[in-house]
Protein backbone atom coordinates (compact mmCIF):
# COMPACT_ATOMS: atom_id res chain seq x y z
CA UNK A 1 0.00 0.00 0.00
CA UNK A 2 1.32 3.46 -0.90
CA UNK A 3 1.43 6.65 1.11
CA UNK A 4 1.42 5.08 4.51
CA UNK A 5 4.24 7.32 5.67
CA UNK A 6 2.18 9.86 7.60
CA UNK A 7 0.00 7.30 9.31
CA UNK A 8 2.89 5.01 10.07
CA UNK A 9 5.02 7.71 11.65
CA UNK A 10 3.87 7.28 15.22
CA UNK A 11 3.92 3.50 15.14
CA UNK A 12 7.20 2.81 13.42
CA UNK A 13 9.17 3.08 16.64
CA UNK A 14 6.93 0.43 18.20
CA UNK A 15 7.40 -1.79 15.15
CA UNK A 16 11.17 -1.50 15.45
CA UNK A 17 11.04 -2.28 19.17
CA UNK A 18 8.92 -5.35 18.44
CA UNK A 19 11.37 -6.60 15.80
CA UNK A 20 14.34 -6.09 18.10
CA UNK A 21 12.54 -7.87 20.94
CA UNK A 22 12.52 -11.07 18.89
CA UNK A 23 16.26 -11.39 18.52
CA UNK A 24 19.44 -9.37 18.31
CA UNK A 25 19.43 -7.60 14.97
CA UNK A 26 20.80 -4.65 12.97
CA UNK A 27 19.45 -1.74 10.95
CA UNK A 28 19.46 -3.27 7.50
CA UNK A 29 17.77 -6.48 8.70
CA UNK A 30 15.10 -4.46 10.51
CA UNK A 31 14.42 -2.47 7.34
CA UNK A 32 14.16 -5.66 5.28
CA UNK A 33 11.74 -7.12 7.80
CA UNK A 34 9.52 -4.03 7.59
CA UNK A 35 9.67 -4.06 3.79
CA UNK A 36 8.70 -7.74 3.66
CA UNK A 37 5.84 -6.99 6.01
CA UNK A 38 4.50 -4.65 3.35
CA UNK A 39 5.87 -1.32 4.55
CA UNK A 40 7.75 -0.86 1.31
CA UNK A 41 8.33 2.88 1.70
CA UNK A 42 10.46 2.46 4.79
CA UNK A 43 14.13 3.05 3.99
CA UNK A 44 17.20 2.28 6.09
CA UNK A 45 17.65 5.93 6.95
CA UNK A 46 14.26 6.06 8.63
CA UNK A 47 15.11 3.01 10.71
CA UNK A 48 18.48 4.54 11.53
CA UNK A 49 16.91 7.70 12.96
CA UNK A 50 14.69 5.52 15.14
CA UNK A 51 17.63 3.41 16.33
CA UNK A 52 19.58 6.55 17.23
CA UNK A 53 16.65 7.69 19.38
CA UNK A 54 16.17 4.30 21.01
CA UNK A 55 19.83 4.26 21.91
CA UNK A 56 19.78 7.81 23.24
CA UNK A 57 16.70 7.09 25.32
CA UNK A 58 18.36 4.04 26.83
CA UNK A 59 15.91 1.46 25.47
CA UNK A 60 18.41 -0.78 23.69
CA UNK A 61 21.75 -2.44 24.23
CA UNK A 62 24.21 -1.90 21.40
CA UNK A 63 27.13 -4.09 20.37
CA UNK A 64 29.52 -3.33 17.53
CA UNK A 65 30.64 -6.35 15.56
CA UNK A 66 32.65 -6.77 12.39
CA UNK A 67 30.62 -7.38 9.25
CA UNK A 68 31.45 -9.13 6.00
CA UNK A 69 31.49 -5.92 3.98
CA UNK A 70 32.54 -2.50 5.12
CA UNK A 71 32.84 -1.12 8.64
CA UNK A 72 31.66 -2.84 11.85
CA UNK A 73 27.94 -3.13 12.28
CA UNK A 74 25.80 -2.14 15.27
CA UNK A 75 23.63 -4.89 16.72
CA UNK A 76 20.67 -4.09 18.96
CA UNK A 77 18.86 -5.92 21.75
CA UNK A 78 16.12 -4.64 24.03
CA UNK A 79 16.89 -3.94 27.68
CA UNK A 80 14.32 -3.82 30.49
CA UNK A 81 13.37 -0.22 29.76
CA UNK A 82 12.92 -1.16 26.10
CA UNK A 83 10.65 -4.06 26.98
CA UNK A 84 8.55 -1.77 29.18
CA UNK A 85 8.32 0.77 26.36
CA UNK A 86 7.25 -1.98 23.97
CA UNK A 87 4.51 -3.12 26.38
CA UNK A 88 3.32 0.48 26.63
CA UNK A 89 3.27 0.73 22.84
CA UNK A 90 1.04 -2.33 22.44
CA UNK A 91 -1.26 -1.12 25.22
CA UNK A 92 -1.67 2.21 23.43
CA UNK A 93 -2.14 0.46 20.14
CA UNK A 94 -4.87 -1.74 21.59
CA UNK A 95 -6.58 1.29 23.02
CA UNK A 96 -6.54 3.20 19.72
CA UNK A 97 -7.72 0.29 17.58
CA UNK A 98 -10.52 -0.56 20.00
CA UNK A 99 -11.70 3.07 19.88
CA UNK A 100 -11.49 3.12 16.10
CA UNK A 101 -13.47 -0.09 15.82
CA UNK A 102 -16.11 1.39 18.03
CA UNK A 103 -16.21 4.53 15.93
CA UNK A 104 -16.66 2.59 12.74
CA UNK A 105 -19.35 0.33 14.13
CA UNK A 106 -21.22 3.30 15.50
CA UNK A 107 -21.03 5.10 12.16
CA UNK A 108 -22.74 2.35 10.26
CA UNK B 1 33.20 22.60 24.55
CA UNK B 2 33.31 23.25 20.83
CA UNK B 3 32.42 21.70 17.56
CA UNK B 4 36.00 20.62 17.14
CA UNK B 5 35.94 18.94 20.51
CA UNK B 6 33.30 16.56 19.22
CA UNK B 7 36.12 14.50 17.99
CA UNK B 8 38.57 15.75 20.57
CA UNK B 9 41.21 17.86 19.08
CA UNK B 10 42.51 18.73 15.71
CA UNK B 11 43.98 15.43 14.68
CA UNK B 12 40.69 13.62 15.16
CA UNK B 13 38.86 16.41 13.40
CA UNK B 14 41.21 16.00 10.45
CA UNK B 15 40.61 12.26 10.51
CA UNK B 16 36.88 13.02 10.49
CA UNK B 17 37.33 15.21 7.41
CA UNK B 18 39.39 12.52 5.72
CA UNK B 19 36.59 10.01 6.29
CA UNK B 20 34.11 12.37 4.64
CA UNK B 21 36.43 12.72 1.66
CA UNK B 22 36.68 8.95 1.35
CA UNK B 23 32.91 8.59 0.84
CA UNK B 24 31.41 8.28 -2.65
CA UNK B 25 30.54 11.68 -4.17
CA UNK B 26 26.79 11.46 -3.58
CA UNK B 27 27.31 10.57 0.08
CA UNK B 28 29.79 13.42 0.50
CA UNK B 29 27.33 15.92 -0.89
CA UNK B 30 24.49 14.82 1.35
CA UNK B 31 26.68 14.50 4.44
CA UNK B 32 28.01 18.02 4.03
CA UNK B 33 24.60 19.54 3.45
CA UNK B 34 23.22 17.82 6.54
CA UNK B 35 26.20 18.96 8.61
CA UNK B 36 25.66 22.51 7.39
CA UNK B 37 22.00 22.31 8.35
CA UNK B 38 22.95 21.12 11.84
CA UNK B 39 25.42 23.99 12.25
CA UNK B 40 22.50 26.35 11.74
CA UNK B 41 19.90 24.52 13.79
CA UNK B 42 22.41 23.80 16.57
CA UNK B 43 21.24 20.54 18.19
CA UNK B 44 23.12 19.94 21.44
CA UNK B 45 24.35 16.57 20.17
CA UNK B 46 26.62 18.50 17.82
CA UNK B 47 29.28 19.23 20.40
CA UNK B 48 28.62 16.89 23.30
CA UNK B 49 27.40 13.84 21.48
CA UNK B 50 28.25 11.53 18.68
CA UNK B 51 25.70 12.84 16.17
CA UNK B 52 28.16 13.51 13.34
CA UNK B 53 30.58 10.59 13.81
CA UNK B 54 27.63 8.19 14.07
CA UNK B 55 26.06 9.58 10.94
CA UNK B 56 29.37 9.06 9.19
CA UNK B 57 29.45 5.44 10.41
CA UNK B 58 26.00 4.94 9.00
CA UNK B 59 26.95 6.46 5.65
CA UNK B 60 30.09 4.35 5.45
CA UNK B 61 28.02 1.24 6.05
CA UNK B 62 25.53 2.29 3.39
CA UNK B 63 28.23 3.13 0.88
CA UNK B 64 29.88 -0.25 1.49
CA UNK B 65 26.72 -2.01 0.30
CA UNK B 66 26.88 -0.11 -2.97
CA UNK B 67 23.60 1.70 -2.46
CA UNK B 68 23.07 5.29 -3.57
CA UNK B 69 22.67 7.75 -0.73
CA UNK B 70 19.05 8.63 -1.51
CA UNK B 71 18.23 4.96 -1.73
CA UNK B 72 19.55 4.71 1.80
CA UNK B 73 17.83 7.66 3.44
CA UNK B 74 14.98 8.53 1.07
CA UNK B 75 14.47 11.63 -1.09
CA UNK B 76 13.49 13.95 1.72
CA UNK B 77 16.92 14.59 3.20
CA UNK B 78 15.60 17.31 5.51
CA UNK B 79 13.07 14.90 7.00
CA UNK B 80 15.89 12.45 7.63
CA UNK B 81 18.02 15.16 9.23
CA UNK B 82 15.15 16.32 11.44
CA UNK B 83 14.52 12.71 12.44
CA UNK B 84 18.08 12.51 13.73
CA UNK B 85 17.60 15.45 16.06
CA UNK B 86 13.94 14.98 16.89
CA UNK B 87 14.38 14.60 20.65
CA UNK B 88 17.37 16.88 20.79
CA UNK B 89 17.28 20.31 22.35
CA UNK B 90 19.01 23.09 20.46
CA UNK B 91 21.43 25.75 21.67
CA UNK B 92 18.89 28.33 20.59
CA UNK B 93 16.27 26.77 22.86
CA UNK B 94 18.68 26.71 25.79
CA UNK B 95 19.58 30.33 25.20
CA UNK B 96 15.94 31.38 24.94
CA UNK B 97 15.14 29.55 28.18
CA UNK B 98 18.05 31.24 29.90
CA UNK B 99 16.80 34.71 29.04
CA UNK B 100 13.16 34.02 29.81
CA UNK B 101 14.16 32.34 33.06
CA UNK B 102 12.01 29.31 32.39
CA UNK B 103 11.60 26.60 29.81
CA UNK B 104 9.82 28.24 26.93
CA UNK B 105 9.12 27.89 23.26
CA UNK B 106 11.57 29.75 21.08
CA UNK B 107 10.93 30.96 17.60
CA UNK B 108 7.28 31.86 17.87
CA UNK C 1 38.13 41.47 25.23
CA UNK C 2 37.54 43.23 28.53
CA UNK C 3 33.88 43.63 27.61
CA UNK C 4 33.65 39.91 27.13
CA UNK C 5 35.50 39.32 30.39
CA UNK C 6 33.07 41.43 32.31
CA UNK C 7 29.97 39.77 31.06
CA UNK C 8 31.05 36.19 30.91
CA UNK C 9 33.94 35.55 33.23
CA UNK C 10 37.49 34.60 32.54
CA UNK C 11 37.01 30.98 31.66
CA UNK C 12 35.25 32.02 28.49
CA UNK C 13 38.07 34.29 27.46
CA UNK C 14 40.17 31.35 26.42
CA UNK C 15 37.31 29.92 24.40
CA UNK C 16 36.85 33.33 22.89
CA UNK C 17 40.51 33.54 21.91
CA UNK C 18 40.22 30.15 20.24
CA UNK C 19 37.33 31.50 18.17
CA UNK C 20 39.49 34.37 17.01
CA UNK C 21 42.33 32.04 16.04
CA UNK C 22 39.92 29.97 13.99
CA UNK C 23 38.34 33.06 12.46
CA UNK C 24 41.73 34.43 11.45
CA UNK C 25 42.23 31.38 9.24
CA UNK C 26 39.08 32.14 7.23
CA UNK C 27 39.16 33.79 3.79
CA UNK C 28 38.30 37.50 3.76
CA UNK C 29 34.62 37.21 2.86
CA UNK C 30 33.96 34.62 5.51
CA UNK C 31 35.99 36.56 8.08
CA UNK C 32 33.91 39.67 7.42
CA UNK C 33 30.77 37.59 7.84
CA UNK C 34 32.11 36.30 11.17
CA UNK C 35 32.56 39.86 12.40
CA UNK C 36 29.03 40.65 11.36
CA UNK C 37 27.56 37.53 12.97
CA UNK C 38 29.51 38.21 16.15
CA UNK C 39 28.14 41.75 16.27
CA UNK C 40 24.57 40.56 15.93
CA UNK C 41 24.84 37.66 18.36
CA UNK C 42 26.67 39.70 20.98
CA UNK C 43 23.97 42.33 20.84
CA UNK C 44 21.71 39.74 22.50
CA UNK C 45 24.11 39.08 25.31
CA UNK C 46 23.29 39.94 28.87
CA UNK C 47 24.17 37.99 31.99
CA UNK C 48 23.75 34.82 30.06
CA UNK C 49 26.38 35.39 27.40
CA UNK C 50 27.65 31.94 28.26
CA UNK C 51 24.72 30.38 26.46
CA UNK C 52 25.63 32.20 23.28
CA UNK C 53 29.03 30.50 23.02
CA UNK C 54 27.80 27.24 21.48
CA UNK C 55 25.71 29.22 19.00
CA UNK C 56 28.76 31.20 17.94
CA UNK C 57 30.75 27.99 17.82
CA UNK C 58 28.25 26.39 15.43
CA UNK C 59 28.18 29.51 13.28
CA UNK C 60 31.96 29.49 13.08
CA UNK C 61 31.83 25.79 12.22
CA UNK C 62 29.52 26.61 9.35
CA UNK C 63 31.85 29.33 8.09
CA UNK C 64 34.90 27.08 8.30
CA UNK C 65 33.22 24.20 6.59
CA UNK C 66 31.79 26.26 3.74
CA UNK C 67 35.06 28.15 3.29
CA UNK C 68 36.99 24.91 2.95
CA UNK C 69 34.55 23.93 0.21
CA UNK C 70 35.10 27.23 -1.56
CA UNK C 71 31.48 28.34 -1.22
CA UNK C 72 30.53 31.94 -1.69
CA UNK C 73 29.56 33.47 1.64
CA UNK C 74 26.46 34.98 0.12
CA UNK C 75 25.25 31.55 -0.90
CA UNK C 76 25.69 30.35 2.67
CA UNK C 77 24.06 33.15 4.64
CA UNK C 78 21.71 34.84 2.21
CA UNK C 79 20.84 38.53 2.26
CA UNK C 80 19.51 38.89 5.74
CA UNK C 81 22.39 38.23 8.13
CA UNK C 82 20.55 39.95 10.97
CA UNK C 83 17.55 37.68 10.54
CA UNK C 84 19.84 34.71 10.13
CA UNK C 85 21.54 35.47 13.44
CA UNK C 86 18.26 36.04 15.25
CA UNK C 87 17.21 32.61 14.00
CA UNK C 88 20.48 31.04 15.17
CA UNK C 89 19.68 32.31 18.64
CA UNK C 90 16.08 31.11 18.43
CA UNK C 91 14.63 34.60 18.34
CA UNK C 92 11.96 36.08 16.18
CA UNK C 93 11.46 34.36 12.86
CA UNK C 94 13.36 31.24 13.91
CA UNK C 95 10.58 28.97 12.65
CA UNK C 96 10.53 30.61 9.26
CA UNK C 97 14.29 30.39 8.98
CA UNK C 98 14.28 26.75 10.00
CA UNK C 99 11.79 26.02 7.21
CA UNK C 100 13.98 27.96 4.83
CA UNK C 101 17.09 26.02 5.91
CA UNK C 102 15.18 22.79 5.46
CA UNK C 103 14.18 23.75 1.92
CA UNK C 104 17.70 24.94 1.21
CA UNK C 105 19.04 21.56 2.34
CA UNK C 106 16.81 19.61 -0.04
CA UNK C 107 17.31 22.07 -2.88
CA UNK C 108 21.10 21.96 -2.57
CA UNK C 109 21.12 18.19 -2.44
CA UNK C 110 18.86 17.92 -5.50
CA UNK C 111 20.96 20.42 -7.45
CA UNK C 112 24.32 18.90 -6.56
CA UNK C 113 23.25 15.31 -7.07
CA UNK C 114 21.68 16.37 -10.36
CA UNK C 115 25.01 17.79 -11.42
CA UNK C 116 26.58 14.41 -10.70
CA UNK C 117 24.19 13.02 -13.24
CA UNK C 118 22.81 10.60 -10.69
Amino acid sequence: MDNLTEMLKGTLEGCVLEIISGEETYGYAITRRLNELGFTDVVEGTVYTILVRLEKNGLVQVAKRPSGVGPPRKFYTLNDAGREELARFWAKWEYITSRLDKLREGGR
Amino acid sequence: MGIHDIIEGKRQWRAHLARIKALPRDYQIVYKEIQRYFFKVGPVGLADGSLLPDLLDFFEEGAATGKGVLELIGDDVAAFADGLIKDSRTYAEIYQESISGEPGTPGK
Amino acid sequence: MSFWDTITGNDLTREWQEFEVRAAALPAGHRAAWEEIKGHILSYSDFTGRNLMPILDSALGLLEETASDGLDIHEVLGDDIGGFCAALAGGEGARTFRDRWREQLNRNVARKLGRLGG
